[in-house]
């Protein structure tokens, strides 16, 4: 069936089989390989993705499901000029090792900080709760978020 | 995932009819994230998916003169944004909080829930306290019942052959009663419950005496469980430690939990015990300061 | 199609309007017309490569940055023209005789190119130390992690189906799960021969018998840890590919390339020189990604099909099939002067070997040396062995037996100090390695900082506090 969607701010559409999760559609027919897979059920949240402004896990979403939606991926987050600051403060915070929990771990926290500008520790640990990382232990991620936050919020002063 | 094929209906009458037509061949699709999990593993005899959530009767939460009228269809991150079940029904957000993480609970619905109905439903006690009545829909029409009646059994519901869940009402006078709501899991997020607990009363005029109090307790039986006994012995007993600690006993009698490689039927006793206690102690607490 | 945002009755709109108002951008954002964004690569600078000290200057990940971007790219993310897809049958049994495997259903299916079967492989055996670990199974299966035969197809869903028309005809064996048992007699032997023990160790030093006869105290216990799988967040993937001088390039999550390039010579019998193992950027390794899995399979299947194949792991073939840490079952008996000076250590590891050798020789080793700690023990003796058992391969994880006996050397040392009524810290102290000290192999070991971290972490902690 043919599936239409925006995704970052851009019209995108595939001819895909019903059964194919948003996942899939976004890694293999349309080259977006920033979201991964890690487990294919919803656990490790490499595969976080947000659409109409909620982070969900793509592996559990069907493409058909999200169609007509604006969906934002890691790849949408930068521009020719700039990276956005959550990527800034995780390359210069060190805040990831292997990289792989990375797209989702960004998008995990682009959807808190665009909700809740200044979240408390507790608060970016229970919205990344849904976001595995078996590197790093997670401090630093956390920490990021945290620099993130106040970066994005002086940007808007 | 095996081939399957997808609808989207716009009518509660389309999707009935659609499931009524293709049989054991068909199913309803809510939020997702029990079903497509089940699907990778084995799709069985399922060969179309209907999907439900964008159904108009479904969806929404409104204030209406009965109550509060909750779509099947809300997700848990739509209830936990919600300011007038922040406000009405704080238990209710507390148990959408406990579900998965943020992306599940952006995709998992209250419907989805209830229907997949596991003795650990997260947000199923405190429906069960604040007297939550739920709407069928069905080749035959509409219908209501208290939704201690819904759960039948382990995964087994009281729907019948292509019946959807449409709504679920929290009754005007639950609105705003004081509750509470508790779940214990091996994490803090991500987890299954061992045990949840929530419980819901008023005091009288006097200040001290316990009215219509609720408890109700998941994991611990094959359904989520309203403890009657417990809270016939509540009933009109002063709100005291002693009377709580005591209905603690007795909830723990009217549970039934099992040993699995979870937890020993034993841990999930004790744990019962100071959730009864805490749940009832702490509703007590909201209710002398409102 | 309705879409739910727009059929939301709550103040989820007041929330999108008020999220709105919040957004940060103040220049709206040029997306250039292809996506998806290609930022320009400038790399930060490290000073770290300048003439200057290394030590306390700051050295930013170079692969932060494409990390961030999403643009990393993973073996999965790799696509190439015309590439299928394989997956591997695993074994239904723990421990079993293959009778027959009958793949022409799976064949006859339309969109599968090729199946495999152990048969087929040229040398069916590899392994770091012992090479008795096959491809593919193809006479016993001895774990359910076993893969007995693979499928190239289209895509991944006809592979996975396809798995499902090969037929196996198995003779169910006895299997052995508790490495006691199988040290046992009546024990069936795994691979063969007349024990299942396939490697040992033996550290001696001084006389332990003679110095438990003049210890205070003597301590005996046993201890055991657990399996633990990696869970790297990547699951194992690899692709592989042949051009037209017959060389096979294989691009693969596997950690260690150089190996794994002997492995597949050894295996294809290929000269090392048709062959090309590309490793990228690893999603996690911790010690799972160290020997081949899929590779040698895809190689044939490529070849068998013309097009590039490409396998990546289920999370349930993680945990079954990928190596596991090795369960230790460690029993110690320590001899202890009243003052709580060590004076003897006798240990015996059994080392829950799994069905293949795998990395147990560097395990058996590495535990075997650190088995008594890190303290001045003049009296040792070690003896180790690492028993099959029809589990889960029992591989490399990162400590290689280091965490398992740290487990029971320091749990003993609690115990030593809470029944002397000594302060768990000056037990260690007053045992722990110095500059100069010798270990159990009597190497002199230098940049000994033990005390002093010991006693910098307790004045960190509040040690002292807490104990008055």
């Amino acid at each position: 069936m043919m599936v239409q969607l925006t995704i970052n701010g851009e019209l995108k559409q595939a001819d895909v089989p019903p059964e194919t999760t948003l996942l899939k559609m976004l890694r293999e027919y349309l080259n977006l390989t920033g979201a991964k897979l890690g487990c294919d059920v919803g656990d490790c949240g490499t595969c976080t993705v947000i659409v109409d402004g909620e982070s969900v896990n793509s592996c559990l979403m069907l493409a058909a499901r999200a169609a007509g939606s604006e969906i934002t991926t890691i790849e949408g987050l930068a521009n020719a000029q700039q990276l956005h600051p959550i990527q800034q403060s995780f390359e210069e915070l060190g805040a990831l090792q292997c990289g792989f929990c990375g797209p989702g771990m960004i998008m995990s926290a682009k959807n808190l900080l665009d909700k809740n500008p200044e979240p408390s520790n507790a608060e970016i640990r229970d919205a990344l709760s849904g976001n595995l990382c078996r590197c790093t232990g997670y401090t630093k991620i956390i920490e990021a978020v945290a620099d993130a936050g106040q970066a994005m919020n002086s940007a808007e002063a | 995932m095996r081939p399957f094929d997808y609808i989207a209906p716009s009518s509660a009458q389309e999707a009935i009819a659609l499931l009524a037509e293709n049989g054991d061949s068909a199913c309803p699709l809510a939020g997702g994230t029990d079903l497509i999990v089940d699907l990778k593993h084995d799709a069985g005899t399922i060969n179309l998916l209907v999907d439900v959530s964008c159904i108009p009767e479904f969806r929404g939460i409104k204030e209406t003169p009965e109550g509060l009228r909750i779509g099947s269809m809300v997700t848990f991150g739509e209830i936990m944004a919600a300011d007038v079940c922040r406000e009405m029904t704080p238990a209710i957000v507390a148990g959408a909080h406990t579900i998965g993480a943020v992306q599940t609970r952006n995709l998992g619905t209250v419907g989805g829930n209830l229907v997949t109905c596991v003795p650990s439903a997260d947000i199923a006690p405190s429906l069960l306290v604040l007297d939550a009545r739920v709407t069928i829909t069905g080749p035959d029409g509409s219908r209501e019942i208290p939704i201690e009646e819904f759960f039948v059994g382990p995964r087994k519901t009281s729907l019948q052959p292509n019946e959807l869940l449409e709504s679920i009402l929290i009754p005007q006078d639950a609105l705003g009663k004081p509750s509470k709501f508790l779940k214990h899991g091996l994490r803090k997020g991500q987890a299954l419950a061992l045990v949840n607990a929530a419980a819901s009363l008023r005091l009288d005029t006097d200040g001290e005496t316990l009215v219509e109090p609720r408890l109700a307790l998941g994991a611990v039986a094959p359904v989520p469980l309203r403890a009657i006994e417990t809270e016939a012995f509540l009933a009109g007993k002063p709100a005291t430690d002693a009377v709580i600690a005591e209905a603690a006993e007795i909830a723990v009698t009217e549970a039934k939990p099992i040993d699995d490689f979870r937890a020993s039927a034993d841990y999930r006793r004790q744990i019962i015990r100071t959730f009864a206690k805490r749940v009832l102690t702490r509703s007590v607490e909201i209710a002398k300061t409102t | 199609m309705a879409t739910r945002t727009k059929d939301v009755q709550t103040d989820a709109d007041e929330l999108v309007t008020a999220r709105e108002a919040r957004a940060p951008a103040k220049q709206p954002l040029t997306l250039p017309a292809d996506d998806p964004v290609a930022f320009p690569l400038q790399l930060p600078e490290s000073k770290a490569r300048l003439q200057t000290p290394a030590v306390g200057q700051r050295a930013t990940r170079p692969d932060g940055r494409l990390h961030g971007l999403g643009q990393t790219q993973y073996i999965d993310d790799l696509t190439f023209p015309h590439m299928i897809h394989a997956k591997v049958l695993r074994s239904e049994h723990a421990h079993a005789r293959i009778v027959s495997i009958d793949t022409s259903s799976a064949e006859a299916m339309p969109g599968v190119l090729a199946t495999l079967t152990g048969k087929e492989i040229p040398r069916n055996s590899f392994g770091p130390t012992l090479q008795d670990q096959p491809v593919l199974a193809d006479d016993v299966v001895r774990h359910r992690g076993d893969g007995v035969a693979a499928v190239a197809a289209v895509t991944e869903q006809i592979a996975a189906d396809a798995l499902e028309k090969i037929k196996v005809e198995y003779e169910p064996l006895r299997p052995v799960f508790d490495p006691l048992e199988a040290l046992g007699d009546d024990a069936p032997r795994i691979h063969g021969g007349d024990t299942n023990i396939y490697a040992s160790k033996v550290i001696k030093k001084g006389d332990v018998e003679k110095a438990f006869a003049e210890s205070d105290h003597v301590f005996e216990r046993r201890y055991q840890t657990q399996m633990v799988e990696h869970v790297p967040l990547e699951p194992h993937a690899s692709i592989a590919s042949w051009d037209g001088n017959g060389r096979v390039s294989i691009w693969s999550s596997l950690g260690r390339i150089t190996l794994g390039r002997e492995d597949l010579a050894r295996t294809l019998e290929l000269p090392q020189s048709k062959i090309r193992l590309i490793g990228t950027i690893v999603g996690g390794n911790f010690g799972g990604k160290n020997e081949i899995t899929n590779e040698p399979i895809l190689a044939m299947l490529s070849r068998k099909t013309g097009r590039p194949v490409k396998s990546v792991f289920t999370r349930g073939d993680e945990f079954v099939s990928s190596t596991i840490r090795h369960p230790f079952t460690m029993d110690y008996k320590t001899g202890v002067m009243n003052d709580g000076t060590i004076i003897a250590r006798k240990i015996r590891i059994i080392l829950d070997g799994g069905a293949y050798c795998s990395w147990t020789g560097t395990t058996i080793g590495k535990g075997s040396i650190l088995a008594p700690g890190p303290y001045n023990i003049d009296n040792i003796h070690v003896e180790a062995y690492a028993v099959y058992t029809n589990k889960t391969t029992t591989g490399a994880m990162r400590g290689f037996g280091a965490p398992q006996v740290c487990f029971a050397y320091e749990s003993q040392m609690d115990e030593i100090a809470h029944k002397l009524g000594i302060d768990p810290l000056e037990i260690r102290l007053k045992n722990a390695f110095s500059e100069g000290s010798s270990s159990p192999t009597s190497q002199t070991l230098q940049a000994v900082a033990i005390k002093e971290s010991l006693n910098q972490a307790a004045q960190r902690f509040g040690w002292k506090e807490w104990q008055a």
